[in-house]
Order: structure tokens, then sequence, then C-alpha cells
């Protein structure tokens, strides 16, 4: 469950910091049209191969149910710490990514 | 046309949500608590010790036992521990004293380890939680009548609360801390979007769990009045071996395990039942642990010839529609989650649980904000006010009663379990009084303060009354007994920080701003086109 | 909110109390009568069909209960219940006839 958790809390900030209010929260300044398309395509992205590594590590009927755990148990995070600690929200999605390669070697 | 539409949902949504709020509260807690009640049970009967498990031993232990206490029943069943479940558990019935009639059942636990009997202290434990809250503590069939009506209420109440929610993508992750009503609803949008995948199956699936009951018109157009075919269909039992009546000695029931894990791919045994133990044609059945896959699929069975070990049947597989709503099921009890994915469970839960609390305290805040100035409350928002504490406050409160009176009273008092329940309604019943008789802020951080002191103060009550305290807990290992000790001391926190919260806000001298132009109440029949 | 709830007019409640029965009633015989017309109609065995119709039927209350507050007035939350209603129950009662049951 840990590569997925990894990838979705990751996947969850990138899409948050692709909304202007959001990333102005978060890093100060509004993002480019061209940068918030990229954070959104890299957060589907991150939530689909959050998706694959739940379903790779488990199988599709415990795979999609901890896939789900994982999902709401990230958002809730995220959206909990931002206003409370925006900097370790940020460092954490940093960490998660930087994380994942390591997880996804444990995993398979 | 629109805007019509998302008015009258809004407007479903509050009075839905108000009216079965209180209920629904209660249901969600002590359905979020359901999911550790294993544990919760090990705290409230420490009698039980927890012990590596090793089904083959305790089978031969628990047989051992019954063969010399039970030898002549007609029945035996034996349940077997397992990782969150301690305890080896026999029961055996009596054969009838005439046809027709049900012979009486014994029921003893034994140490998994050892075999010895174990008498631990009579309580209803986590159990107790778990019957509540789909049985209401009503009798037989009101309550979960009245629970399956919340529930669905429940669902009317999430499906508009979405279409209500007009920028449900664009306030995703938006939560305003420290911004008065703003960060109520914040918060009650949060955990209710965010875990929305949750509600949404806990509610439909509490639905189907008892459809056979709200919705039987489809079984009554298919079987008239043959209900049994149907369930036989649902459930196709292998049929069991009349009596021989000839005596012989049953053999060992361990290696029949191993035969049952076979047939199940690697499963595991939760239950070993014996019929007509002693006889030719004893047969032997195995039932399947629901922990094994996420379908909760009752009697999922193997059945051998006790004496020959020869296999008389295996529960089929079950077709999609089946499998669909077994899924539903299992879905909702989560028996197959292991430690992390259980916490989430417990975690989704109490998001369920703050968003129907936060619904309710919206609800009145919105509308005391009008009535501040005159400082007098209309009865039906002093109504609302008691029932917010009572349902609330109240209900943590009993909870933490619940527990100080597992380890406050006597353990050779008779109907022990009954009054520890009895325990719970009382303090319930004082919090409802006490919330009539106090100012409604008093009320709320005089009750949050009693259940905070109550829930800290729990572990240190454990290691005045038990041995088994965190001090030997955490060295031993016992994850559970620790992690309930913890968890209540971490649930006190929260309750005071709750309670300081309240006293803060009620002593800060508040900026009242100018009102602004109130939309007038959100009724249906007022809609202009 | 100006008055309190005293000031809503009779014709007012009266109308709500007509939604909620409908919702609360209507709904379920609409639900109760999708579940069995799914039943009788689904090319499935009996049990299969059975269980299939009941665990959709749900679905088909909510839609009820949403419809009888979202239209108009009481007066069409009851006819919006009794044509599918009256639907379903041919539909079942077809199906009856022609064997299917």
């Amino acid at each position: 469950m840990l590569l997925a958790l990894l990838l979705c809390y990751a996947g969850f900030t990138a899409l948050c910091l692709s909304m202007p209010r959001h990333h102005d929260e978060l890093l100060g300044h509004k993002p480019s049209a061209r940068r918030a398309r990229h954070l959104k395509l890299a957060g589907w992205l991150l939530l689909g191969a959050s998706l694959w590594a739940a379903v790779a590590a488990n199988g599709w009927s415990f795979g999609l149910v901890d896939w789900f755990a994982v999902l709401m148990g990230s958002a809730l995070v995220l959206v909990l710490l931002m206003p409370y600690r925006p900097k370790l929200a940020l460092l954490l999605a940093a960490l998660s990514l930087l994380a994942t390669p390591v997880a996804a070697w444990a995993q398979c | 046309m629109k805007e019509g539409f998302r008015q009258a949902m809004a407007w479903l949504h509050t009075w839905a949500g108000l009216l079965f709020g209180w209920l629904l509260f209660a249901i969600f807690l002590t359905g979020t608590l359901a999911y550790f009640k294993d544990e919760i049970s090990h705290w409230m009967q420490p009698e039980i010790p927890a012990h590596a498990i090793d089904s083959a031993a305790s089978l031969s232990l628990a047989q051992g036992y019954l063969q010399q206490h039970a030898a002549d029943a007609s029945r035996w069943v034996i349940d077997l521990p397992n990782a969150r479940d301690p305890a080896l558990s026999v029961r055996w019935q009596d054969a009838p004293a005439e046809r027709g009639q049900r012979g009486r059942f014994t029921q003893k636990t034994l140490d998994a380890q050892t075999g010895a009997e174990i008498q631990p202290r009579d309580s209803r434990g986590g159990e107790f939680f778990y019957r509540f809250h789909f049985q209401l503590q009503m009798p037989y069939p009101w309550g979960r009548w009245l629970a399956t009506i919340a529930a669905m209420v429940m669902f009317v109440a999430l499906i508009s609360g979405i279409i209500t929610h007009k920028k449900i993508f664009k306030d995703f992750f938006t939560f305003r801390p420290r911004k008065g009503q703003r960060s109520w609803l914040d918060g009650h949008n949060a955990v209710g979007v965010l875990v929305l995948p949750f509600h949404l199956m806990i509610t439909y699936s509490s639905l189907v769990i008892f459809m056979a009951m709200l919705m039987p018109a489809s079984i009554l157009a298919s079987y008239g009045t043959d209900r049994d075919a149907f369930y036989q269909a649902l459930f196709p039992e292998t049929p069991i071996p009349e009596r021989a009546g000839q005596a012989s000695l049953l053999p060992a029931l361990a290696p029949l395990l191993a035969k049952a894990s076979e047939q199940w791919a690697g499963g595991h045994t939760a239950r070993v039942s014996v019929i007509n133990p002693g006889d030719a044609n004893a047969t032997v059945q195995l039932s399947r642990a629901s922990s094994d896959r996420i379908a909760y699929e009752y009697g999922h069975d193997v059945t051998f010839n006790g004496v020959t070990g020869q296999l008389l049947g295996a529960t089929p597989d079950k077709p999609l529609p089946m499998t669909v709503a077994s899924g539903f099921y299992g879905l909702h009890l989560g028996h197959f989650a292991g430690p992390i994915l259980r916490w989430l469970y417990f975690i989704c839960g109490l998001a369920g649980t703050a968003m129907i609390g936060t619904g309710l305290v919206i609800w009145l805040g919105k509308r005391q904000l009008k009535h501040a100035k005159s400082g007098v409350m209309p009865f039906e928002l002093r109504l609302v006010e008691v029932l917010n504490i009572a349902s609330m406050a109240g209900l943590v409160l009993a909870v933490a009663v619940f527990f100080w009176s597992n380890r406050l009273l006597p353990l050779s008092l008779s109907g022990r379990a009954e009054w520890e329940v009895n325990g719970f309604f009382i303090a319930w019943g004082l919090s409802v009084l006490h919330a009539l008789l106090r100012p409604g802020r008093k009320a709320w951080i005089e009750q949050l303060t009693v259940a905070a002191v109550l829930f800290i103060a729990l572990p240190l009550l454990n290691a005045l009354t038990t041995a088994h305290h965190l001090g030997v807990t955490l060295v031993q290992g016992d994850w559970a007994l620790a992690g309930f000790d913890l968890t209540c001391f971490a649930a006190g926190l929260f309750l005071a920080w709750a309670a300081w919260k309240m006293q803060r806000a009620g002593l800060s001298v508040r900026v009242k701003k100018a009102p602004r132009t109130a939309p007038g109440p959100v009724t249906l029949e007022q809609r202009t086109h | 909110m100006k008055g309190k709830i005293a000031s809503l007019p009779m014709s007012y409640r009266l109308a709500v109390t007509s939604r909620v029965l409908a919702a609360v009633f209507g709904g379920y015989l609409v639900a109760a009568l999708a579940s069995v017309t799914l039943t009788m109609w689904l090319p499935l065995s009996r049990a299969e069909a059975v269980v299939t119709g009941m665990t959709i039927s749900f679905l088909v209350y909510l839609v009820a209960v949403l419809w009888c507050f979202a239209c108009r007035t009481a007066w069409s939350a009851w006819v919006g219940l009794l044509v599918p209603s009256v639907i379903l129950a041919t539909a079942s009662g077809a199906a009856r006839g022609l064997g299917y049951a």
C-alpha cells in the first residue's frame, strides 16, 4: 500500500497546485496557464499510477479497496495540512516522489 | 429552473440531515467503534490471553475438552482464535429433551494455548457497539427498521448534498479554519467530499445488507410464500447425514484444517462444527474465515464425514448477483481488512461521524445568529441545541462511562454485562438532563470536559484495576490492548482541546458584523420561474 | 429567517407534507414495482433475478424521493410517481402473463 499512498499524495498535491488559488496559497504566486496544465496532467498521471501500484500489489479486488482507502486518506491529510502547515504539505509531496523508487523496489 | 432544482435539493438536504442527524451520528459513531470491536472486547475481557495463533493446536485442545465434557452432545461448535480475537470458544448443544425442541446450548472459553477453561468477566465488549449501530437497543425488528430507514435518509442526504454543493470540484481542496461559520461549512464539505467513496459505499451497502427485509416484493413475486426456497437457492447447504445410532470415536479434527484450506486455495477456517459427535455418521463442517475475502458469505462451508474424513460437500461459488451483494456486505463489514486498512476504515467512519456532527452544528449555528441579539432562543432552536449536545457530547461521554464501568463493576456481580450497558444509557440520559438544565455553551464545555477526563484517565484506571496496563502490554507487544489505552488517551486529548476551544470562543469579544442580507428560508414552494 | 416557523402558511405546510408522503410511500411503491419488474424480466435464474432487483431498487427509491422534492408542485410529485408505477405494474404483469415469471 505504501507505493500507492506516496503516488496518491503526490498526485493530489499536483492537482491542488494546478488550481490558481491554491498555487498562490502554497507557493506565493499564481501559475502560468502552461504550468497549471502540466501540474494537472502530472497529478492525474500520478493518481493513475497509484491505482496501478495498488492493483499490482494485491490484485483487483483488494487493490481497488486499498486504492480508494489510500485516495481518501491522502486527500484528508493534504487538505487538513494545507491551512496549518503548508510548507510541510509540500515537503511531504516532494519526499513522496523521492521515495517512490524505493517503495516500488520494495513492492516488486 | 436549475436554480430551483438546487434550492430544492438544499432544502431536502437540510431537513433530512437535521431530522435524522442525531440518530445517524449515534449509528455512525458506534458503527465506527465496531470496526475495532474485537480489540475493544479484548480490552474489556483482558482475562482472555492473546497467544500466537496455532489453529491446529487450538482445535486439538478444544476437541479434547469437548470429548471430556460434552461427549453426549448432539452438536459441538468450536470458534478458533485469530489475530484479532484471541478467544478459543467452545459451545455444545445437548440433545433436545423432546422432539422438535432445541437442545440447550452451553458455552465456555478456553485458553488457546493450554486448553484450560477461562472465566472472563461477563461483558458484551465491542459487540455492544456493533449490535447497537443496527439494532439501536430496540426490540426486534423495530430497531433495524429504524436504522435502515435512517440509512435511506442518509443516502438521500448524501446525494442531495452533492447536488447542492455547486463548487464541489473548485472547492475540493478548500479548508479555511478560524473563520467561524465558514470554517464549519468547509469542514463539513471536506469530510464529506474527500471521503465520499466511503460514505456512499457504507450507506448503500447497509441497505443491501437488509434488502430482504426492506424490499421483499421481489421475493414474494418470484417465490410466493415459499421463502425457504429462496434462501436455499441463496445459501445452498450440504445435506447432513442422519444419526447412525452406532457409537464411533471421533478421530482428530486438526488434519481437516489442511484439507479445507486446500478446497479454499489457501483459505482459513474460523469455525468447526461437529454434528452428532461420537456417532458413526458424525459430520464435521468447517466454516471459512470471513477475513479471507472481500465478499462476506454467510455459511461458506466444507463438510466432511467425521469418522472417515470423506468430503461430503463444499459450498459452491456464488453466481454474480450474489457475489455483488456479498461484496457490498463484505465492504461494509471490512472483515478482510488488515491493521492499516482497518485504521483507514476507522478514520473514514470518524469522518462520516464528523460530517453529520458538523452538519448539525451548522444548522443550529446559522439560525442562532439571528437570535443572538435577543438572547432568547425560540423553543425549536433550543430543542435542537439540547439534542445536539446530548447526541454528540453526551454519546461520547456514555461511551467513556461504558468503559469505566467495565473496570469498576465487581467481577462477581450478576448481570454484569447488562449493567455495563445500563451505565452507558444512564450516562446518556443524564447528559440529556444536563443539556436541558444548563445554557448551551456551558453544557457543551462541561460534557466535553467530563468525557475528556474520563478518556484521559482510562489507561490509568486500567493500570489500577488490572495487570494488563500499558507498562505490561507495550512490553509484551499486545498491540490491541495497548492501542486501546493509547487511542482512548488521544480521544481524551481531542475532547479536552474541543472543550478548550469552546471556552475560548465564548470568552472572546465577538465583533458583530452587520448581518449580510441573509437569504430567506429556502422554501420549497416559493420559487418564481 | 424573518419570522419563526409558525409564520409559514398552511398551504405550504400541506404541500410539504404531501411531498413527504409521496416520497416515503409513493417512492417505496415505485421502488418495489421496479424491483419486481426487473426480477420478472431479467434473463437470470430466479434467485439471481430477485437479488439483482432488490439490490438496484434503492437507486430507484432515491430518484423517486429526489423527484418528489424537485418537481414544481406537490401534485406533480404524486403524478410523477403514479405514471411509472402504472407502467411498471403493467410490465411485471405482462411478464407473468407471458410466462416469464
